[in-house]
């Protein structure tokens, strides 16, 4: 799966994002959300990884970190072998060409004074080193690249539709050629035809520039639609990491189970082994002794309320942070073909 | 029950009309959940506000008939409406977080929709609140009812709303989009809720979404909208297993598949809807149809058997060939 | 809790003595203002100004000379005018306040109903003629600058039509207390009350209308729509209750501002001696003591009264409760 590669394009090792709300003398005094906790993840060149969660669980905050738009409170970010993690903006600078990201309302992410052509030229202009014809060339060659009309240079955002701002956004993020794209929810704010279309052109993108991608979604089809392994978060953790195949065909951690479960399925054959969770995901701030998932699993036993588990590898080399994980006899959770 | 029949809905603008509903047709029996699936513009959400009068606009313009129960809803007064709205036909709205006043508990907001559309007491019309929302769901429902909205979840909050919408029974319950901006889970909890109050309060149900799974596991009948037409309608199993038109067959394409085959490029609908300003001549669909041929220049009507009503010319051979040569697509591209 | 009030009064205190501060500093700053000479006479002669710097202690340094000022403000209350001799400041300032209280707070009570009204009818008959009429009015208000109504008003009750049946009862100029001479008060400020009001009614009508159209847009509005509400029930319930807000914000900067002597064109233009006349003298005057304490006195209520908003805000939304 490395490619042949030797080393990992991006690696965080034990990285962790916390943010801090509230005074000393505001009521409940200082309190600190733990969005990332201790994520370890690597992304070897070419792959791309996609990173499911719900609300709260922290992937676009994690995403954010990855391509250092946030500091990180304490780990290790490696970027083709450096180490990133406390690099100030000046030295971030030539990497940020390097790893781009595109972000998740197409709506909002463009600005609306600008022109379109303007708006994919800025990375160009900011990293200063090409004459003025050049960049037009550029801009013009990126516009094709991602499916629209050179034409449009000279109109403002707001003259699209929502997937061609999306395609906007991934022009200006190819702009400087990088080699990581981290991608926050790209699709979901469109329409399922467009995601389509969005989804395909992200893959043709890849194959032809050699991109390698990190995909944050809450969509789980999406997500394995488009991703060579997937990373499961919950509660600023990471708690199944593995092939995405492996991951949705036989899910080792009770929540990536429940997930895949509560999908519903545009199939009407198929009658549904729906887990149920109970209750809501549990404030960051306020996280659960021991695993965090335990008051909501099925399985959970006392060694689960005290003790909190680490993301281990199991024998078929994927990772899961749980202390019984599900072995491959458990209920496959998509549901079973009812009748022919 | 109801009874829709060539609804439409234009807006005056400035740059002319817009036909955001072009003639629908349908009917919702009792008990039923009818499923209405479409993307942005198709007019979905527009046509169930009509049923409802809520379209506040004073440039719009709605035709057509729309009977409930044996009445014509569409030029009743606004205070005949108002009868009906909230006690025979309530309607909840996609995003649970803004969709309750900040400033009342959910208790009182759900206490006064009680006591618009009954004679009762306060302390009646407060009991009932409890009852219902113990009846969604929501846990420790004596203390919860005296909670604001801003203090529940966002899977809370819609089923406070749902509780709301439920109090005063009403025959139908219509849902634009109930569940897309909550969490899958929450999705889950939300969509088992709404099929266990159809069989507890009997109302029938009009669910709208973009998303072909929910209508799969919830609905039991589907209608397909495309720029404020419909262009397909019938059982699920009929939809499902014998789509008969190519934007529903693109539609189906378009969702990456849970298990089973990895696609290697998913097969997606060339092009975009159109602008309701300039609607194409004949079928809606036609710029961006695969099986496009002259006949289809027209606007052709909704029609078929079985309660299998498709709006397409492509005659049942011509589709049956187009079918098995997506599905032959489908197989090859695995 | 506690800690949130602490940190409230701590900033208020931090607010007033900052400005007291630079009302000191800016005094001495001020040309012209040499207090000595002003005490000492025109021609005085430069012993005469040494010996008055000696006896009021110009000569000491200015943190010395600002702490003084403070304690017998505060603390003996003693301080005297720098431009009347022996006319004690305290005692002067709580004098004129009722005066002042008066005209605001009957002016207060008139525009917020008239505002609250004017603001639920035009949003209620949006698009109409009503409504337009309403905020044309309201515009005008706005306009019409406070002492040229108020000179209008008196033209119209106290000479032209004075003697008319209409306007017979307006007494003349002037204030009488509340305590002595209730029919006579009420008398004397029911003019001035309605030229105080006009200008903040045609505002506050504007601003809640505008409020109450945004508001009309909001999510919450449509589900109450769709429970089958009246639409005034809508209104007045739903709508109004969150625009209060900045109504309420609008109102608390106002009305300390007025209180602490921002009335002061009305006051002069009916003859009122209220705080604003008071300081507008000191002003002319120079008169240090006195800008200090009136200066003071409205920083304070400017102060309290946003911290009363604070209050009020908690009270009408109940998401700021538990943040």
């Amino acid at each position: 799966m490395n490619g042949g590669a030797a080393a990992p394009l991006l690696e965080a090792v034990g990285l962790s994002k916390n943010f801090t709300i509230g005074g000393r003398l505001s009521a409940g005094g200082l309190k600190t959300v733990h969005a990332v906790d201790n994520v370890s993840l690597q992304v070897w060149p070419g792959e791309t990884v996609g990173l499911v969660g719900e609300s709260g669980c922290g992937k676009s905050t994690l995403g954010r970190c990855l391509v250092r738009l946030y500091d990180i409170t304490s780990g290790e970010l490696r970027f083709k072998g450096e180490d990133i993690s406390h690099y100030g903006r000046r030295q971030l600078r030539p990497i940020r060409e390097e790893m781009q990201m595109v972000f998740q309302d197409p709506y909002a992410s463009l600005n609306p004074r600008r022109r379109v052509g303007d708006l994919i030229a800025e990375p160009l202009r900011v990293h200063g080193r090409r004459t003025q014809a050049e960049i037009t060339a550029r801009v013009r060659e990126l516009m094709g690249l991602v499916g629209l009309s050179p034409d449009q240079l000279e109109r403002f955002p707001h003259e699209f539709s929502g997937g061609q701002r999306q395609r906007i956004g991934i022009a200006r993020a190819l702009a400087l050629e990088p080699h990581l794209i981290v991608a926050d929810e790209p699709v979901s704010a469109l329409d399922v035809s467009i995601q389509a279309q969005i989804v395909n052109l992200l893959a043709d993108l890849q194959d032809r520039l050699g991109l390698t991608y990190v995909i944050i979604a809450h969509d789980l089809s999406v997500i394995r639609q488009v991703s060579d392994r997937t990373a499961v978060m919950y509660l600023g953790s990471i708690v199944e990491l593995g092939q995405t195949e492996e991951v949705y065909r036989a899910p080792a951690h009770p929540y990536t189970q429940a997930l895949i479960s509560a999908v519903p399925v545009p199939d009407v054959d198929r009658a549904r082994n729906r887990i149920v969770l109970t209750g809501d995901v549990p404030s960051p701030i306020n996280p659960p002794a021991g695993c965090r998932f335990h008051p909501r699993c099925r399985f959970a036993q006392d060694r689960c309320r005290t003790e909190r588990p680490a993301l281990r590898p199991l024998a078929d080399g994927r990772h899961v942070a749980c202390h019984f994980p599900l072995t491959a006899s458990a209920v496959h959770p998509v549901g079973e073909a009812v009748s022919a | 029950m109801l009874q829709v029949r060539d609804l439409r809905v234009s807006f005056r603008t400035e740059h002319g009309p817009v036909r955001a509903v072009d003639g629908v047709s349908f009917d919702v029996a009792e008990r039923e959940i009818l499923g209405v699936v479409g993307e942005s513009g198709s007019g979905k959400t527009i046509s169930l506000l009509s049923v409802m009068g809520l379209i506040n606009d004073p440039n719009a313009v709605i035709e057509g008939s729309i009977v409930y129960k044996g009445r014509e809803l569409l030029g009743l007064s606004p205070r005949e409406l108002r009868q009906v709205r909230g006690k025979e036909i309530a309607m909840i709205f996609q995003d649970p977080m803004t969709a309750l006043t900040p400033v009342y508990t959910i208790g009182w907001q759900i206490a006064e929709q009680v006591l618009t559309h009954n004679a009762v007491s306060k302390r009646a019309a407060r009991d009932r609140a409890v009852e219902l929302l113990t009846a969604v769901g929501i846990p420790n429902p004596e203390a919860s009812v005296d909670r604001y909205p801003h203090q529940l979840s966002g899977g809370m909050r819609q089923r406070a709303v749902i509780a709301m919408a439920l109090s005063c029974n009403p025959s139908l319950l219509i849902a634009d989009e109930p569940t897309t901006a909550l969490d899958v889970t929450v999705q889950a909890q939300i969509l088992e809720l709404i099929q266990k109050l159809r069989r507890d309060f009997g109302s029938a149900i009009v669910l709208i979404t973009h998303d072909m799974g929910v209508v799969a596991e919830t609905a039991d009948r589907v209608m397909v909208m495309y720029a404020g037409r419909v262009v397909e309608r019938g059982t699920k199993r009929d939809l499902f297993k014998a789509p008969r038109h190519p934007y529903t067959w693109g539609l189906l394409d378009s969702i990456p598949p849970l298990d089973g085959p990895r696609p290697r490029r998913l097969k997606s609908i060339a092009g975009m809807p159109p602008s309701l300003l300039a609607l194409p001549k004949g079928c809606a669909f036609g710029p961006r149809c695969r099986y496009r041929f002259d006949k289809c220049g027209e606007r052709p009507g909704l029609g078929g058997s079985h309660g299998h009503d498709v709006a397409c010319f492509l005659s049942p051979d011509a589709r049956a060939a187009a079918w098995s040569g997506r599905l032959l697509d489908t197989k090859a591209v695995s | 809790m506690l800690g949130a009030i602490v940190k409230r009064l701590g900033q208020m205190l931090f607010v007033m003595v900052g400005i007291s501060v630079l009302v000191f500093l800016i005094f001495f700053a001020t040309p012209g203002a040499d207090p000595a000479s002003r005490i000492a006479g025109r021609n005085a002669s430069p012993e005469t100004l040494a010996a008055v710097r000696k006896d009021f202690g110009f000569d000491r340094p200015l943190p010395v000379q600002y702490a003084l000022m403070m304690e017998r403000l505060f603390i003996t209350q003693d301080l005297t005018s720098f431009v009347n001799r022996g006319w004690k400041v305290v005692p002067a300032v709580i004098d004129v306040a009722p005066v002042t209280l008066s005209l605001v707070v009957g002016g207060a009570v008139l525009w917020v109903i008239g505002g609250v009204i004017i603001g639920l009818v035009a949003a209620a008959t949006r698009g109409s003629v009503l409504d337009r009429t309403l905020m044309m009015l309201g515009l005008i208000g706005v306009s019409m600058p406070v002492y040229w109504l108020g000179e209008v008003m008196n033209l119209i009750t106290q000479s032209r039509f004075h003697d008319s049946w209409f306007f017979a009862w307006v007494p003349p100029l002037g204030y009488k207390p509340l305590t002595s001479d209730p029919v006579g008060w009420f008398l004397t400020l029911v003019i001035p009350w309605i030229t105080l009001a006009t200008l903040y009614m045609g505002l506050y009508g504007r601003v809640l209308r505008a409020n109450l159209v945004e508001a009309g847009q909001e999510d919450y509005i449509r589900t109450a729509r769709a429970k089958g509400l009246s639409e005034t029930r809508i209104l007045v319930r739903h709508a109004l209750r969150t625009s209060l807000i900045t109504i309420v914000t609008l109102f608390g900067l106002d009305f300390g501002a007025l209180v602490g002597g921002a009335a002061l064109l009305t006051e002069v233009v009916f003859g009122l001696q209220g705080i604003g006349k008071l300081t507008y003298d000191a002003l002319r005057s120079l008169d240090l003591p006195v800008i200090m304490a009136t200066v003071m006195y409205a920083s304070f209520f400017v102060v309290v009264a946003n911290a009363a908003v604070d209050l009020v805000y908690v009270v009408l939304d109940p998401r700021i409760r538990t943040a």
